[in-house]
C-alpha cells in the first residue's frame, strides 16, 4: 500500500486544485462558439446551392447579359453590346404588346373563374361525403395529365370540323365555332384547358385550409345565429384569405409563363399563336424570337420583361394585402 | 469522482441585454441530488443546458469531476439527460432508444443487451421493449426516458422538468420513484423544475434562481426556515408566506390601522434608519387569538381542505371589495376553526416563526 | 412575397393531437342531393376528356364528327396504338421519361431534405438570406433561365442527352421550402439534442434521426416531383428532339407533325398518359393527401 497516487486524500486535495485553474481565467470573454455546428449548415445546403448556382442563379444573370447584346442562336460568341436597345425595340414592338395583352386576357379568364369554382368546390367537398377519396382523386386527375396530353385532347374537342363541341353545338341548333380562328374563341378555349387542369388542385388546397379552421368558430357563429351562407362569408372566407392570396400569386406566376397550351393548340407547330397571333402569349413570343427567329437577345429581353411583370403584380398584391390589413386594424 | 461545478458561468443570448444566467457559482458534490428551481425565465433550464453542452458558455467555466468541460461537446462530457418531452426517437423501439448511445459508443452488442434488460427490469419496462414510443402512455414514455439515461451509467444525470408532462397523481408517484432510484444508483443528479414542492421533496439541496442570478442554495429545511431574502421566502412554501411591510411602533409593527405585536429587540436591527420593516410569516405559523388580542383581519374567502382550512383575509379597515387583490394575509387553521367570510379574527404569529427583511434590499435580517 | 411564407406542412404523423371533431358545425354536416349532383358533374367534367381520348383514339375523323358521335371505344384502338408507335418513338419516350423522372425524384428529394433540414434546424450565418433567395426564385419564370442553359448544354454537347433535362430540373425551391416547413414542426429540437447527448455525430444525427422523421414528407415530395418531372414540358422541348424524346416531347411532336387521322394522335396520347395515370390512380389517396398537407395555410 505505498502507491501514493491511490491515496484518497491526495486525490481529494488534487481536485480543488484543478478546479482553481479555470476560475483564474474567468474574466469575461466572448467565446467563439465551438459547440453549435455552424459550418454544418453550409454542408447541408451545399448540394442544393451548387445546383442552384449552376442552373438557376448563373442563367438569370447570364440572361440579363444576353438581353443587352445582339446575339443569335447560331453565333453565340459573336455577341455585340447593344445596351438597352433590345428593351427599346420590345417596347416599340406591336408583337410584344399584342402578346402582353393576350397573356393578360387569357390570364384573367383562366384564373378568376377557376379560383371561384375551386372555392365553391372546396366548400362542397367539405361536407361529410360518401366516396370522399374517389371524388378527390377524380378531381385531381386533370392535374396529373400533362400539358401536352391535355392540349392535344382539347384541341381535338375544340376542332372546327371534327370536334365534339361543335358537333354538340350543331346538334342543339347553333352554328359551329371556328375556335382556333377567332381571338376571343381561341383564348376562351385555351383558358378552358388551364381551368380544367388546375381547378381540382386549387380546390384541394382550399379544402385543406378549410379543414384547418377550428370548429369552435363555426359553433360560435351558429350560436350567434349566423346562417350557412353568413358562416361561409364571415368565417370561411376570412380564414382562407392567406390561402387565397397564395393561390392567386401562384396562378399569376403560372399565367404569365403560359406556353405549352398555346404552342400545341394550333396543331401545326407554329410559334406565332394563330394566323393573326390571336393567342400568342409572352412565353410563346419569347420562344418564337429565340428558337424560330434566332434572336436570343430579343428573347432574353422578353424573358426579363416577364419577370418584371411578375414582380410588379406580386408586389402590388403584397401592397394591397398590407393596405387591407392596415384598414382593418 | 463526479462533482459538478459552475464557476462564474454566464450565458447571454444573442440580441439580448441581460444574461440568461449571470455568473453562476455552484458546486454539486459527488452523488448529490441538486434541484434548480425558480419561476419561468429564471435561467434554470439554461444552466442545465450549459452543463449538458447544448448551450454556449459566454464566460466562466463548467467542471465535471474536476475536469474543465466548458468547450467540450455533449458527447465527451459523460452525461445523460432526461428531457421535458422525453425526446424519444419515434421510429426506434424502446430497446433501440435505450441502447442508441451505447451503440454509438461501440459497446459490444451482448453488453448493450445486458444493460438494456437490466434497466428495463428496474423500471418495469420489460414487456414494452419492442414497442415504439407512439404506443406508450405518458408515464411509460417517462420511464423509457429514464431508462435511456440509466443504461449509459453516466457521471451525471441531467433532468429538465421530467415530470411536467404527467398528470398530477402520476407526477407525485413518479417523483418518489425517481428520488429512490437515483439514491440507489448514487449518481450525481442535477434536476430542473419550476415546482417548489417537487424541489423540496426531491433535492438533497435546492438552488433557487431568479432572473439568472442564484438566490440561495441550501437544504430544503434551511430554505424553508431561513430564506435569505424576500424572493426565496415567497417562492418556497405553499400557500406562500405572508409578506407585509409596516412602520415600527411601540410594541410591534403597524400594519394598516392595527399593530402586530413583535418583540422589540428584533425590530431595532431590522428597521435600520427608516423605521420601516418587512415582515414574513407563513400561513401555518399563525395562531388565532381571542378578540382584541393581536392583529385584526377580516376574512374574505374560506377554502376548506378537509383537515385544514385556508382563510384569506384583509387587514381590518381596508376595503374588502377589491376583487383583484382579495387578500393580504392567508391563515392556515384547523378546519374546525374556520369562520364565515366577513367575520373579523385576531391573529398572532408563533414564537420564532417571524422572518424580518430589510424593506430596501429585501435581504433577511438575522434574528 | 413575405405574405405567402407561412406554409404549414402538416402530415398525420407529425402531430399526435386529438382527431378532429365531427360535430354539427357548419362545415361538417352531411351533403344534400344537390351537393352530390354538383360534385358528380364536376367529376364527369374532370374525367370525360381523358375518357374521350380513348374514344377518339379508336375512331376515324368522320366517325367522330357524325351525329350522334360514338361514345364507346372500339377495338381499332390497338391498331391505332401500333400506328402511333410508328409515327412517334413513344416506347423510347416512356423509357426516357422513367429515367428522367426517376433521377430527378431521387436527386431532388435528397437535396431538398438536406437543405430543408439545415434551414429548419441549424443556425448558420446567412441562413435567413439564403432561404429568402430560395423562396424568391419561385417567382422567377422558367423562361429566364433557358437561354443560358441552352447555350450551356450546346457547349457541353448535351443536346438530346437526358442529363441535359435531369440536372436543371433537380433545382426545386418548392421542395426545399416544403421540407423546411415540415421539419420545423415535425422534428423537435429536443430530439436533436438527445442525439448529441447520446454521442451521435452530425452525419449520424441526419441519417438516424432526421431522415426517419422526414420520411412521410419525403414520400409526398417524391410523388409530386415525379409527377412534375414526368409532365415537364418547356425545358425538355428545348433540350431534346424527337430523336431522343421524353413522353411530352414525343406527344408535342405527334401533335404538331402532319398526321391525317387525329385518332392516331389520340392513341399516342393514351399511350403517353396511361403510365402516369395508372400510378396516379394507385397512389391517388397518398397524392391527394400530400397536396392537401403541403397546402398553404395561414
Amino acid at each position: 500500500m505505498t502507491i501514493a497516487s491511490d491515496n484518497p486524500r491526495v486525490a481529494a486535495l488534487a481536485a480543488p486544485l484543478s478546479g482553481q485553474d479555470p476560475d483564474s481565467r474567468a474574466a469575461p470573454r466572448r467565446r467563439r462558439s465551438r459547440l453549435t455546428r455552424n459550418l454544418w449548415g453550409y454542408a447541408y445546403v451545399a448540394p442544393f446551392f451548387v445546383l442552384f448556382a449552376c442552373f438557376s442563379l448563373y442563367p438569370f444573370v447570364y440572361t440579363a447579359w444576353v438581353s443587352l447584346h445582339d446575339t443569335s442562336l447560331s453565333n453565340i460568341d459573336a455577341a455585340q453590346w447593344v445596351g438597352l436597345s433590345n428593351y427599346q425595340k420590345l417596347l416599340h414592338s406591336d408583337f410584344f404588346w399584342n402578346a402582353a395583352r393576350n397573356t393578360l386576357t387569357i390570364g384573367i379568364i383562366s384564373t378568376v373563374p377557376q379560383l371561384c369554382m375551386a372555392l365553391g368546390l372546396a366548400h362542397l367537398l367539405n361536407y361529410v361525403l360518401r366516396g370522399r377519396t374517389f371524388l378527390r382523386v377524380a378531381m385531381l386527375m386533370p392535374y396529373a395529365t400533362s400539358i401536352a396530353a391535355a392540349t392535344l385532347v382539347f384541341a381535338q374537342l375544340f376542332g372546327r370540323d371534327y370536334g365534339l363541341i361543335n358537333t354538340g353545338l350543331e346538334a342543339i341548333g347553333f352554328d359551329p365555332v371556328n375556335w382556333e380562328g377567332g381571338r376571343w374563341s381561341s383564348q376562351i378555349a385555351i383558358s378552358v384547358i388551364v381551368t380544367w387542369r388546375w381547378t381540382g388542385y386549387n380546390a384541394l388546397i382550399y379544402l385543406a385550409a378549410m379543414q384547418a379552421i377550428p370548429n369552435d368558430l363555426y359553433e360560435a357563429a351558429t350560436l350567434d345565429g349566423a346562417s350557412r351562407w353568413q358562416q361561409f362569408l364571415h368565417v370561411t372566407i376570412p380564414s382562407l384569405r392567406p390561402t387565397i392570396l397564395f393561390t392567386v400569386v401562384v396562378s399569376t406566376i403560372g399565367a404569365v409563363q403560359l406556353f405549352g397550351e398555346p404552342l400545341l393548340f394550333a396543331g401545326n407547330g407554329t410559334t406565332t399563336g394563330g394566323a393573326s397571333r390571336q393567342y400568342q402569349t409572352l412565353g410563346l413570343l419569347m420562344y418564337n424570337q429565340g428558337w424560330t427567329n434566332f434572336h436570343l437577345g430579343q428573347a432574353a429581353a422578353t424573358a426579363w420583361a416577364m419577370f418584371l411583370i411578375i414582380l410588379v403584380l406580386v408586389g402590388s398584391y403584397a401592397v394591397i394585402g398590407r393596405l387591407r390589413a392596415r384598414a382593418e386594424r | 469522482m463526479a462533482t459538478v461545478s459552475f464557476r462564474h458561468a454566464t450565458r447571454t443570448y444573442p440580441r439580448t441585454e441581460r444574461p440568461a444566467v449571470d455568473a453562476l457559482d455552484l458546486d454539486v458534490a459527488d452523488g448529490e441530488f441538486l434541484v434548480l428551481v425558480g419561476p419561468s425565465g429564471c435561467g434554470k433550464s439554461t444552466s442545465l443546458r450549459m452543463l449538458a453542452g447544448l448551450e454556449e458558455v459566454d464566460s466562466g467555466a463548467i467542471l465535471i469531476g474536476g475536469r474543465d468541460v466548458t468547450d467540450e461537446p455533449p458527447k465527451s462530457r459523460d452525461i445523460a439527460m432526461v428531457f421535458q418531452n422525453y425526446a424519444l426517437y419515434p421510429h426506434k423501439t424502446v430497446e433501440a432508444n435505450m441502447g442508441f448511445a451505447l451503440k454509438l459508443a461501440h459497446v459490444p452488442k451482448a453488453e448493450i443487451a445486458r444493460r438494456v434488460s437490466e434497466a428495463a427490469k428496474i423500471l418495469d419496462l420489460e414487456p414494452l421493449l419492442q414497442r415504439r414510443p407512439r404506443a406508450l402512455s405518458g408515464g411509460q414514455r417517462q420511464r423509457v426516458a429514464m431508462g435511456r439515461a440509466i443504461v449509459r451509467d453516466p457521471q451525471v444525470f441531467l433532468m429538465d422538468e421530467p415530470l411536467s408532462n404527467l398528470d398530477a397523481k402520476l407526477r407525485v408517484q413518479t417523483r418518489t420513484q425517481i428520488a429512490a432510484l437515483v439514491q440507489r444508483l448514487g449518481t450525481t443528479t442535477v434536476y430542473v423544475t419550476h415546482d417548489q414542492v417537487e424541489a423540496m421533496t426531491m433535492g438533497d439541496r435546492v438552488a433557487v434562481l431568479k432572473d439568472g442570478v442564484l438566490q440561495q442554495c441550501a437544504a430544503p429545511k434551511t430554505l424553508y426556515d431561513c430564506p435569505v431574502n424576500v424572493f426565496v421566502a415567497g417562492f418556497i412554501g405553499s400557500p406562500a408566506m405572508n409578506i407585509l411591510t409596516g412602520q415600527v411602533v411601540d410594541g410591534g409593527v403597524r400594519l394598516g390601522s392595527a399593530v402586530l405585536p413583535v418583540p422589540r429587540d428584533h425590530l431595532v436591527r431590522a428597521s435600520g434608519g427608516s423605521g420601516r420593516v418587512t415582515l414574513g410569516f407563513r400561513p401555518e405559523a399563525i395562531e388565532l387569538a381571542g378578540p382584541g388580542d393581536g392583529l385584526p383581519v377580516v376574512v374574505t374567502v374560506v377554502e376548506q381542505l378537509g383537515s385544514d382550512a385556508y382563510l384569506y383575509s384583509k387587514l381590518a379597515g381596508e376595503s374588502t371589495e377589491d376583487p383583484l387583490n382579495p387578500s393580504d394575509v392567508v391563515i392556515r387553521c384547523d378546519a374546525r376553526q374556520a369562520v364565515e367570510p366577513g367575520r373579523t379574527v385576531w391573529l398572532r404569529v408563533r414564537e420564532n416563526c417571524l422572518h424580518l427583511f430589510d424593506p430596501a434590499t429585501g435581504l433577511r435580517v438575522a434574528s | 412575397m413575405a405574405t405567402i411564407i407561412p406554409v404549414h406542412v402538416d402530415l398525420p404523423e407529425a402531430r399526435p393531437g386529438p382527431s378532429r371533431r365531427r360535430g354539427r358545425g357548419g362545415r361538417t354536416s352531411s351533403a344534400g342531393p344537390l351537393t352530390y349532383l354538383l360534385l358528380i358533374v364536376t367529376t364527369l367534367v374532370s374525367i370525360f376528356p381523358l375518357y374521350w381520348t380513348l374514344v377518339a383514339g379508336s375512331h376515324t375523323n368522320n366517325e367522330i364528327a357524325s351525329t350522334p358521335p360514338p361514345f364507346l371505344p372500339s377495338a381499332d384502338l390497338f391498331e391505332n396504338f401500333a400506328l402511333a408507335l410508328e409515327q412517334a418513338p413513344i416506347g423510347t419516350a416512356i423509357v426516357n421519361s422513367v429515367i428522367v423522372a426517376g433521377c430527378v425524384t431521387i436527386g431532388t428529394v435528397l437535396c431538398c431534405t438536406l437543405a430543408g433540414f439545415a434551414f429548419a434546424k441549424l443556425k448558420f450565418r446567412g441562413n435567413g438570406f439564403l432561404l429568402a433567395l430560395v423562396i424568391g426564385t419561385m417567382m422567377v419564370p422558367t423562361q429566364l433561365a433557358i437561354i443560358p442553359l441552352f447555350i450551356l448544354i450546346a457547349k457541353l454537347q448535351w443536346v438530346n442527352e437526358l442529363q441535359a433535362v435531369v440536372l436543371p430540373t433537380l433545382v426545386s425551391a418548392f421542395g426545399v421550402f416544403f421540407m423546411r416547413q415540415y421539419l420545423v414542426q415535425a422534428l423537435p429540437d429536443e430530439l436533436l439534442e438527445a442525439g448529441r447527448v447520446d454521442g451521435a455525430s452530425t452525419i449520424r444525427i441526419f441519417w438516424s434521426i432526421v431522415v426517419p422523421i422526414a420520411r412521410p414528407a419525403m414520400a409526398v415530395l417524391g410523388m409530386l416531383t415525379f409527377l412534375t418531372a414526368w409532365n415537364d414540358f418547356f425545358w425538355p422541348i428545348i433540350a431534346l428532339t424527337t430523336e431522343n424524346p421524353t413522353v411530352q416531347v414525343a406527344l408535342a411532336g405527334l401533335g404538331t407533325g402532319y398526321v391525317p387521322q387525329r385518332s392516331i394522335i389520340m392513341a399516342g396520347t393514351v399511350l403517353g398518359t396511361l403510365p402516369v395515370l395508372v400510378v396516379f390512380v394507385v397512389l391517388g389517396r397518398q397524392i391527394v393527401g400530400g397536396i392537401m398537407q403541403g397546402a398553404v395555410k395561414g
